[in-house]
């Protein structure tokens, strides 16, 4: 019986699902709100797969059979100034599997919050700094891989991003960030990990370096981008043979996808698909997340995203 | 926009806070102590394999006059103890906890290593470990509980057989420790008017090594290293001289071989005969179980250990499982069944997180050291915290291994003469994994019922908190969802009649509890 892949929703959900969905702007995008103006995206997205990589072993586990993660999502970007901006959002998760008897796990999973800043910009260049964090927003399970809905880790993450945008309206983002994860606390006293067993509830949960480059048109209220992106963990041990995930995996994946914008007004909507092509202790997962978007400014300044 | 800077300046401090912050964990860890009773007649206690104390023969040690053994002083003072390095003073720190308590973390620890079911191949099937290829896919054992709890028996036994007949030489010849035949030696240990030939340490490293190289066949260099570690640190810190370690080692040994020599003739061979499982489930059927259980894997596993049930026990006799044994449960369809399903079936859609948190925190599933070995490690540290000698920590954990496999014995028979239905057959899911085996007894149940009557009676003081963890044990399935309340009820009864018999083994070996 294995279970798996939730820290990879939390991993991903946090750097993936979560943050490169953000209404108009992702921390790893050059993308920002002017200033005074909000943006809030209501968003369900979903995740699944049935194969996963055990250590490096790719296998089914026809006790889990398919497992989707399913996300409703509200996100705000906002601009505090037009080089400055804040974004935050908040996911509500449920898991199930399609075969087994492992109970579904619910609710609300991790505040996330980060500020990008734009230091430099000279034709079409740019480099930006992002620093975001996540906190638990409530008392979930972290160990019940891959039923529950995140590791239950507090993190922080820097981030920095180079762009490049052409007049024409193509851009290309190069991004690189490094994710602190604080150790959480399991509901037992005894664990094994790292190839020994532990005698506390305390669990050191490795931190995370991700990088990618997204390639993409943005101009007159459209923006389409295709990504490729690498997560990995700095350590972490592998899921043994026929054993259960454990948030201390060293999980690692590589992904690609695309994402989808229109807004033409005030309303707008967008789209998302990744798929994972190879990983470690992670599942092969391919996930899309739908979202609606309202634009709005809170000082009557022009709307509108800069890039 | 200086402002802009100010907020980013914090919040790059708050980065650095959190990224620097120490992931180190720390495990708890017990530390040396003397004990508060060397229990000097420990070498008439009653053993539970050999005959006597002295059926193992220990050579004569050399008189502290002779010149070997003030050579064996000479090289502890001037050549071991100015060449004892941080790395071996670790070492010192780490078994000067007791060797009892240190090996049978080890066994714990190696059980959770190999507590993996095997995976099922290209053929839907399950191959079986095999001893004589441990670290091949899948490894061996698979540690789960019935093995674990028989493991930890039979490492409790070499350890408390050997160490009463240590005990027995130790008072015998008399053998002072190094620093109290040389006052210019200083010992790293909490110094002991324990006389120290043939050396404790010694015995129970290799009693323990003896046993666990059986029954963790792929572990042998690791197991290796820690004889050595084990030893070496005795030495190191002047409690043993090289001769008191020797004895111990032969001594340790000779007793374990005794003690391999029931373990391999003790049923265990045929515990995992599956070819028994047709006729079970008949048997079943006609004690009036029309659902028999069905594994609920895919694909389907056969059952855990379906013969345990037959392996001898240490407390009493077959007669007397039988006798135990609880009556048949409430049939599918009644009533009574028809509650104890309603009442999963309501924790199902409501379970709070405090049901969940009792269902995880004892769940002991698949990676973890199993039910039994939790409760050797809440008794190893009561040991501590009462300050037992070494030999009264090996009675301590032999009573408790031993009633430990009893349950897990009875509980088994029990669990394949009714082969009950697990409430995932009808429709149930599960926050903590289901078990490969029938429901009716819960072997949590029932081990730790058995666990809590015996620590009751060896820790008095303590009797009504083990009791009451043994009955959170017991919700902790419920809460689970994978047992029905009356498996668990009738488990818990199980178990208090496995404990009583314990108890009165450890009221007639002599120690005068």
């Amino acid at each position: 019986m294995s279970r798996y892949y939730l820290p990879l929703f939390l991993m991903m959900g946090m750097l993936i699902g979560l943050q490169n969905s953000v209404p108009a702007q992702m921390p790893n995008d050059a993308i920002y709100m002017n200033k005074n103006t909000i943006c809030v995206m209501a968003a369900y997205g979903q995740n699944s797969w049935d194969e996963y990589w055990e250590n490096t072993l790719k296998r089914e586990n026809l006790n889990i059979g398919t497992n989707t993660t399913q996300m409703y999502m509200v996100m705000v970007a906002a601009g505090i100034t037009d080089k400055l901006n804040l974004l935050a959002g908040l996911p509500y998760v449920q898991t199930k599997n399609s075969a087994g008897n492992l109970l579904g796990q619910k609710g609300l999973q991790d505040l996330s919050a980060t500020l990008k800043y734009k230091f430099f910009e000279n034709h079409g260049l740019s480099l930006h700094g992002a620093l975001g964090g996540s906190i638990p927003m409530s008392n979930y399970i972290p160990d019940f891989l891959p039923m529950s809905i995140g590791i239950g880790s507090t993190t922080l993450t820097g981030r920095i991003i180079a762009n490049y945008k052409h007049h024409s309206g193509i851009y290309i983002t190069l991004h690189g960030g490094y994710t602190g994860r604080n150790n959480i606390n399991i509901d037992r006293d005894t664990y094994q990990a790292y190839d020994r067993v532990y005698n506390t509830s305390e669990v050191a949960i490795p931190n995370t370096a991700d990088g990618g480059i997204n390639l993409g048109y943005l101009k007159n209220g459209i923006q389409a981008t295709l990504f490729m992106e690498k997560f990995d963990c700095i350590g972490g041990d592998a899921i043994r043979r026929n054993d259960m995930p454990f948030p201390t995996n060293n999980m690692v994946s590589n992904n690609v996808g695309a994402f989808l914008k229109y807004q033409p007004s005030h309303f707008g909507i967008n789209g998302r698909i990744a798929y994972v092509t190879s990983g470690q202790n992670v599942g092969q997962a391919l996930s899309f997340m739908a979202g609606i978007l309202y634009q709005f400014s809170i000082k009557g300044e022009s709307v509108g995203v800069s890039n | 926009m200086k402002k802009n800077h100010t907020i980013l300046h914090s919040i790059l401090i708050a980065g650095f806070l959190i990224l620097s912050c120490n992931k180190e964990i720390q495990d708890s860890s017990a530390v040396a102590y003397l004990p508060s009773n060397l229990d000097n007649n420990a070498g008439t206690w009653k053993p539970y394999i050999l005959a006597n104390t002295s059926e193992v023969a220990v050579a004569d040690p050399k008189p502290v006059s002779d010149p070997e053994y003030l050579k064996e002083l000479d090289s502890l003072k001037n050549f071991i103890a100015p060449r004892v390095s941080p790395e071996n003073k670790a070492a010192i720190k780490y078994w000067g906890a007791g060797a009892v308590y240190r090996w049978n973390e080890i066994a714990r620890e190696l059980a959770a290593k190999y507590n993996l079911p095997p995976a099922s191949n290209a053929e839907g099937k399950y191959p079986a470990p095999d001893a004589a290829n441990p670290l091949a896919d899948p490894k061996f054992p698979f540690a789960n509980p019935p093995y674990t709890a028989r493991a930890l028996a039979y490492l409790c036994v070499a350890q408390y057989d050997a160490l009463i007949t240590a005990w027995n030489y130790k008072f015998k010849f008399n053998r002072k420790a190094p620093y109290k035949n040389d006052l210019s030696i200083q010992p790293l240990l909490p110094p002991t008017d324990l006389p120290s030939y043939p050396s404790e340490a010694a015995v129970v490293a290799a009693a323990s090594y003896t046993v666990l190289i059986a029954m963790f066949p792929g572990e042998v260099p690791y197991l290796d290293s820690k004889l050595a570690e084990c030893k070496n640190a005795s030495v190191w810190a002047a409690m043993n001289t090289p001769s008191d370690i020797s004895a111990g080692d032969a001594l340790g040994k000779a007793v374990a071989a005794k003690v391999m020599t029931k373990a391999k003739t003790d049923g265990m061979a045929a515990a995992n005969n599956q070819t028994l499982t047709t006729g079970m489930i008949e048997a079943a059927k006609g004690r009036g179980i029309q659902n028999p259980w069905l594994s609920q894997e895919a694909p389907l596993r056969p059952p855990m250990l379906p013969n345990y049930g037959a392996v001898l026990t240490w407390n009493f006799d077959k007669a007397a499982l039988v006798s135990m044994r609880p009556p048949i449960p409430y049939v599918v369809g009644s009533p009574e069944f028809e509650k104890d399903l309603n009442e999963l079936s309501y924790i199902q859609k409501n379970q709070t997180r405090e049901q969940a948190r009792i269902a995880n925190f004892w769940s002991d599933g698949i990676g973890t050291p199993t039910p039994p070995a939790h409760w050797h490690r809440i008794a190893a540290n009561a040991g501590i915290d009462s300050k037992f000698s070494e030999v009264r920590m090996a009675r301590t954990l032999a009573l408790l291994g031993t009633t430990e496999m009893d349950a897990g014995v009875a509980c088994w028979d029990t669990k394949f003469y009714y082969y009950t239905p697990r409430p995932q057959q009808f429709g149930l899911k599960t926050s903590i994994g289901l078990p490969n085996f029938p429901s009716y007894t819960s072997g949590h149940a029932t081990f730790s019922s058995a666990a809590a009557t015996i620590l009751g009676y060896l820790f008095p003081d303590q009797a009504t908190e083990f009791i009451r963890l043994a009955n959170e044990i017991n919700e902790s399935r419920i809460f689970g969802l994978i047992h029905y309340r009356i498996d668990c009820e009738m488990g818990f009864e199980h178990g208090k009649k496995i404990g009583i018999h314990a108890i009165a083994r450890g009221k007639t070996d002599g120690s005068g509890q």
